[in-house]
């Protein structure tokens, strides 16, 4: 048995690790890349969004190189998610493929433990190792997506003060291939340490004094680089500080009921927004209003074209919270329609104007920019940033 | 009391219900107009590019009655999020009366959850009542009638009955009778779609008209016996077919790809351009309609419709039906003569 999986950027580490624990060859598919989203594209709706695309340009390049297990996560909330796992087999049985089985991962509730189930069944038929083989596959799973969510984390902040541009790129490149490479508990728990201790090595220049932005949005587009135009290391390379709390790790754990930052952010997104319509809609209204009292500088928010959910979330913030809470923010709806250039020239005009802006708040004040900084509430960020903010801030 | 309701979007569909619930607890209802070009121009400047249309008219109307009328107490912005457990609206019903109530000037939003996997109906009623000063009892009377008000205004609809017209019946508060002169045609379609866009004349540019004049009879999934949509679609065992609307769209069609393939001629499916669920739903139709042979037009509409355009689509797809089933019946006639002769 060959199993495989959809990409959703760096999380291939995580997933891979889930299934080969479980005694099973994984066979990755190529990073998504322009042909996959071709496939994708030629064959999906017209009008579907565009993960759904991306992912079954995935899947085919998966069975292509010879996978006959697919699996792919789904949901049974009210956008269009829930649907794509089943219409996608039929997309693929459509296309001439015929043997091979997909196995939904259903995400409504991890706390029902239905999913257990199905990682059994991708498992081996020995009944007596299978129960500690679930255990350690999980283990390890959340530990990987965890120190994942770290390396994100550290990429955004260090990138802003790297004096070599493309070091960081480098760094991150070399901390996940050595993560993809431990398969021992006790090297996965020394992981956190060898994270900090290569990024805290490398050459930066505490004196800059970069911009911060939040970036928030649907999270098959925040995670995939190739999908949302590498946006992060873009920005960063422009000298911005970045952080996405948007991780695999992140909401796993929320769908075990114990991510506190996530209910923070809907008890913030509550008189706007008082349910959950899908997708990131609440949390990215939490978010929002969130980086604004952390006296961040922007905003950027992502979303595939015609996401039903976003597309309401950027109602809401253009209309009203924009006016409350005075945070600027840049929306990017991505589909196959990929033009670099253009979509650079719209995060350079971003990033002057909140330059200027900056400079002119600071000028109005009359304040240093130590101070400004400080408006910033210090609950902000989890436990990895605050470090890592506090490393880069140390002279 | 004054209530404002806009004519769009859930009006086409629960209108009788919230009319009857209204009249019961002595509250007055204003609607909005029905929709014209300022209407719809002022809805498009409020609403970003990617909503769909219907949102942005739902805006139009809702800011034409904020600016027209003044003294409204309410504004009336239900919140439909599920009508059965295991089942959902779209998301931007879902979350329609945030959206709404964020427009500037906007009165108070009467609010009205319909969600049945928290809480029954009735209850949402009950807290209806409260906003309005009326008391639980009242309340609860109010939803007996009008739920029984809008349960024979369905029965009303199955025997035929075009959604406009029973509509209009409801606004002059006169009794259900079947129309004695009934819309007949050579051909019969099936009109798919969401009752926003179906029956708003002037989003779909008065498309159940054109079909009309081409001589076309056309039903509509309101007008389908109730039967129909007592199981549930099964498109993919793992998948569970959470939206209401689609799911109704889906048991309409699978009766007429299998029982009731004899009875229509061809299927139309109106599309608002962005619409997330028939973005999928419409795919999947068209692959069962390939295997089984019904003509199948999906038409998008979005707020640059064309009146030439849409017009020669319709003539070619029916002028196309119809001649396939000329050519049928000349052939079975032959097919009669060579018997005879050969008896």
């Amino acid at each position: 048995m060959l199993a495989s999986f959809p990409n959703m950027g760096l999380s291939r580490v995580a997933f891979k690790t889930l299934v080969e624990c479980m005694g099973v060859d994984v066979v990755l598919p190529d990073p998504t890349n322009r042909e996959a989203i071709k496939i994708g594209v030629k064959y999906s709706p017209e009008f579907v969004c565009f993960p759904f695309k991306a992912t079954l340009g995935d899947l085919k390049n998966a069975l292509d190189k010879g996978a006959d297990t697919l699996i792919m996560a789904i949901d049974c909330g009210p956008c269009r998610f829930g649907f794509y796992a089943s219409v996608q087999e039929r997309l693929l049985k459509e296309m001439g493929y015929k043997n091979f089985r997909l196995i939904p991962l259903d995400q409504a509730d991890l706390l029902s433990f239905r999913w257990l189930r199905l990682i059994f069944k991708i498992g081996p038929s020995n009944r007596l190792t299978l129960y500690t083989k679930a255990l350690k596959a999980v283990r390890f799973f959340l530990k990987k997506a965890k120190h994942l969510e770290d390396i994100q984390t550290a990429e955004g902040i260090f990138r802003a003060y790297e004096r070599n541009q493309g070091d960081t790129t480098r760094v991150v490149n070399k901390l996940v291939k050595q993560l993809d490479e431990t398969n021992t508990i006790q090297g996965l728990r020394a992981f956190r340490n060898v994270i900090k201790d290569t990024f805290n090595n490398m050459d930066i220049d505490k004196t800059r004094n970069p911009l911060r932005v939040g970036i928030s949005g649907e999270i098959h587009i925040s995670l995939e680089p190739y999908v949302n135009l590498d946006i992060r290391r873009k920005l960063g390379e422009m000298g911005v500080l970045i952080n996405q709390s948007i991780s695999l790790y992140d909401w796993i754990v929320h769908k075990f009921h114990l991510n506190y930052h996530r209910k923070w952010l809907e008890h913030l997104a509550r008189p706007h927004l008082p349910m959950d319509i899908g997708g990131e809609a609440v949390w990215v209204i939490g978010e929002y209003i969130d980086t604004a009292t952390a006296g961040f500088d922007g905003f950027v928010h992502q979303y595939p074209f015609t996401c039903m959910p976003e597309v309401t979330a950027r109602t809401i913030i253009t209309n009203h919270l924009q006016k409350i809470y005075d945070l600027p923010v840049i929306y990017f709806s991505f589909d196959e329609q990929s033009g670099s250039e253009g979509f650079r020239t719209r995060l350079e005009a971003f990033v002057d104007l909140l330059h200027a802006r900056r400079d002119k708040k600071i000028e109005d004040q009359k304040i240093s920019i130590d101070a400004y900084k400080k408006i910033a509430y210090d609950h902000y960020g989890n436990n990895f940033y605050n470090e890592c903010v506090q490393f880069v801030q140390t002279k | 009391m004054k209530v404002g309701i806009p004519r769009a979007l859930h009006y086409y569909k629960f209108f009788p219900f919230w009319k009857k619930l209204f009249d019961e607890l002595n509250v007055e209802i204003i609607l909005s107009s029905p929709t014209n070009k300022k209407l719809v121009e002022v809805g498009v400047m409020h609403g970003f590019g990617e909503l769909c249309l219907p949102v942005k008219v739902y805006y139009g109307h809702a800011l034409q009655l904020v600016e027209e009328h003044p003294d409204l107490d309410f504004l009336f912005v239900p919140r439909y999020v599920s009508e059965l457990k295991e089942s959902y609206w779209c998301p931007k019903w879902i979350s329609l009366p945030d959206v709404i109530k964020i427009l500037p000037n906007c009165p108070r939003l009467l609010n009205f959850e319909v969600n049945v996997k928290e809480f029954p109906i009735a209850t949402a009623v009950i807290e209806l009542g409260k906003q309005l000063g009326k008391s639980q009892s009242a309340s609860l009377e109010a939803y007996k009638k009008a739920q029984k008000y809008y349960d024979e205004y369905l029965e009303f609809l199955r025997k035929g009955v075009s959604v406009i017209h029973a509509l209009r019946l409801v606004l002059r508060d006169v009794s259900f009778k079947v129309p004695k002169r009934k819309s007949k045609g050579s051909i019969k379609f099936l009109l798919l779609g969401h009752a926003y866009n179906l029956f708003d004349t002037y989003v779909n540019l008065d498309f159940a008209k054109k079909l009309n004049d081409q001589d076309v009879e056309v039903i509509t999934i309101e007008n389908l016996p109730e039967h129909i949509f007592k199981e549930q679609v099964i498109v993919n065992k793992k998948l569970l077919n959470y939206w209401r609307h689609e799911e109704e769209i889906m048991q309409a069609i699978r009766y007429f790809l299998t029982k009731g393939r004899n009875e229509i001629d061809g299927v139309i499916f109106l599309i608002s351009f962005a619409c997330g669920p028939d973005s999928l739903i419409s795919e999947l139709i068209m692959h069962d309609m390939k295997a089984v042979g019904i003509p199948y037009l999906a038409i998008i509409i979005d707020e640059h419709s064309g009146d030439a355009g849409l017009l020669t689509r319709i003539e070619s797809f029916t002028d196309m039906i119809k001649r396939k089933k000329q050519k049928q019946r000349a052939a079975s006639k032959q097919k009669i003569k060579s018997t005879i002769k050969v008896s």
